[in-house]
């Protein structure tokens, strides 16, 4: 019988995350403050973050040591089994191996405790009683809950008002682990009654959630906030995912050729990716792809050059990814997607050709999720599917061109409690549509007489 | 497929990438106070004509607050929440 799981026995449970800042060739800069234009310092974040983790977030150093009591809680769901697929080899038909990393298996059901867990336990030797923090759908919120009550911290959770009318079992299950779970916009803060006296029927929002949460952290005696993707100390912890990962596929004998993951934030994806990169950086021959859970395709057909940052020219030049500045989404122009809420860290990495960034739409990536599922059995979260779709678009190509390809990607987490997704895509609600050719080769010779930057791409 | 004319109603709802599920375009319309969430454009531009519908819909200070001023890294907008969570613990003491 092939071996389906590869188990890495927990005495192999890496004992350091690994710090690309260590190793990325463009170093990252430091935000400035906006009040000072000085580089942030650690006091500047303190009101919100302990200092050990705020240490991280500027560390340089390229083995940051886990502590012995987060490598107990770790052992809770870690090692995770990486998986051969080949169920879903079969039913392609590839040539391809492919390999999906399970991260599904925490108790929460995604990669997000790996970072909560060691959030709540640096909070907990700093004195924190609590910790606040916002969430969408809630598998932020869900994995901090379970984390804190794993380090008996208190845990509050502004949870957007539309989301927690829609995701109740989310927010059950954040309640199951002691949190207190509340619709934001509240009345607990002074941020959220704003928001409630001019709109008492508000739906709430990410921006009004963080408010709140930040607010309570600041204000409350012994509460801190945290945060579950963009920052890099999350990208950081996340990073036990493919050291883990590195040391299964030598069990398995086989070294990926491609390496996959969702990017949104960026946290599912550099936790996976990250230690791959380090090799690429070290001459290995690795594609390594960041799929985009967007409908925009700027950062994945537009050439990174010199445009301006509006459509009446009155800004200067600026470097970005862009299909010209007469091209709408606009958003695109005002800032770059690499600030559109993802991991800048990631950002910069695509922009040292370390990381390919590929869009996909949203039909591909629900059938991608029904094939998986009807082959390999999961359910995955939507997000997941993304990566999904990718994978299934390498086997094929690997299939096309008769190559015996290893592809692996990171399977985020079961989609159990999202099958409102899966309904709609299953009852036909969802619906795509391609931006024509012609569309975007009239958008890129507005750029054409522009000068081009140093890391120009066309 | 061809592209609505005008926004879908409510029974169309669409994966929002920030929140993790499904909403409608009268959500995305007004998520940041009032005002379309910065992604609107990028969500829904391939469903109907949501640049056009928009700029037809805000007045100009409307659209470029919206859509045209960089968006913030994370550690700059987190700083500054602590600056105005500092304010209300001062007024609140």
């Amino acid at each position: 019988m092939e071996v389906k799981k590869i188990f890495l026995p927990e005495s192999e449970l890496p004992r350091q995350w690994y710090n690309i800042q260590a190793d990325m060739p463009t170093p990252m800069e430091p935000p400035l403050h906006p009040a000072t234009g000085e580089p942030v310092g650690p006091d500047d974040l303190a009101p919100i973050f302990p200092m050990p983790l705020i240490e991280q977030e500027v560390s340089q150093e390229r083995w940051i040591d886990i502590p012995e009591e987060i490598l107990e809680k770790y052992l809770l769901w870690r090692p995770t089994p990486l998986y051969r697929a080949y169920q879903l080899e079969k039913y392609l038909e590839t040539p391809a191996r492919i390999y999906f990393k399970n991260e599904g298996v925490s108790p929460a059901g995604s990669h997000k405790p790996n970072t909560a867990i060691a959030q709540a336990y640096y909070n907990k030797i700093s004195g924190t009683k609590r910790i606040a923090t916002e969430t969408g759908a809630g598998q932020w919120g869900s994995a901090l809950a379970m984390c804190c009550a794993l380090f008996g911290l208190e845990c509050n959770v502004w949870m957007v008002k539309i989301s927690f009318n829609q995701k109740p079992y989310r927010r059950i299950m954040m309640e199951t682990w002691g949190a207190k779970c509340v619709a934001s916009p509240s009345t607990l803060t002074q941020a959220g009654r704003q928001i409630l006296e001019q709109d008492p029927d508000s739906p709430g929002s990410l921006g009004i959630a963080i408010s709140e949460a930040v607010e309570a952290a600041v204000t409350g005696e012994g509460s801190k906030y945290a945060l579950g993707s963009v920052l890099n100390h999350v990208m950081l912890h996340q990073t036990i995912n493919g050291l883990e990962t590195q040391k299964q596929m030598a069990i398995a004998g086989d070294y990926p050729d491609v390496v996959i993951g969702c990017a949104g934030g960026g946290s599912n994806f550099a936790g996976n990716c990250l230690p791959f990169v380090r090799d690429k950086i070290h001459g290995k021959e690795i594609d390594i792809i960041a799929v985009e859970p967007t409908s925009c395709p700027t950062m994945t057909q537009g050439p990174f050059a010199y445009d301006f940052g509006d459509t009446v020219q009155m800004t200067p030049l600026l470097p970005m990814h862009t299909l010209g500045h007469g091209f709408v989404p606009e958003p695109i122009h005002a800032g770059g997607l690499r600030y559109h809420g993802m991991a800048p860290i990631i950002s910069q990495l695509i922009l040292d050709d370390l990381i390919r960034a590929v869009a996909i739409p949203q039909l591909e990536t629900f059938q991608a999720g029904i094939t998986f599922a009807r082959t390999e059995g999961f359910i995955s979260a939507p997000e997941t599917d993304h990566a999904v779709a990718i994978a299934i678009r390498e086997a094929l190509k690997a299939k096309e061109e008769g190559k015996e390809k290893v592809i692996l990607f990171n399977w985020s987490g079961h989609g159990l409690v999202d099958m409102a997704a899966y309904e709609a895509y299953l009852s036909g609600k969802l619906e795509d549509h391609a931006l024509a050719e012609e569309q975007i080769k009239r958008a890129l010779k507005e750029i054409e007489p522009l000068p081009k930057p140093r890391q120009f791409t066309g | 497929m061809d592209k609505r004319p005008t926004p879908p109603n409510d029974d169309m709802r669409i994966r929002c990438p920030r929140l993790g599920h499904q909403v409608p375009f009268s959500y995305c319309r007004i998520e940041n106070r009032g005002l379309p969430c910065f992604k609107t454009l990028d969500c829904w531009h391939s469903h109907f004509p949501v640049a056009d519908f928009l700029k037809n819909a805000l007045s100009p200070e409307e659209w470029e607050k919206t859509f045209e001023r960089p968006v913030k890294p994370k550690t700059v907008s987190l700083l500054e929440l602590i600056e105005k969570a500092k304010q209300v613990g001062k007024e609140g003491s």
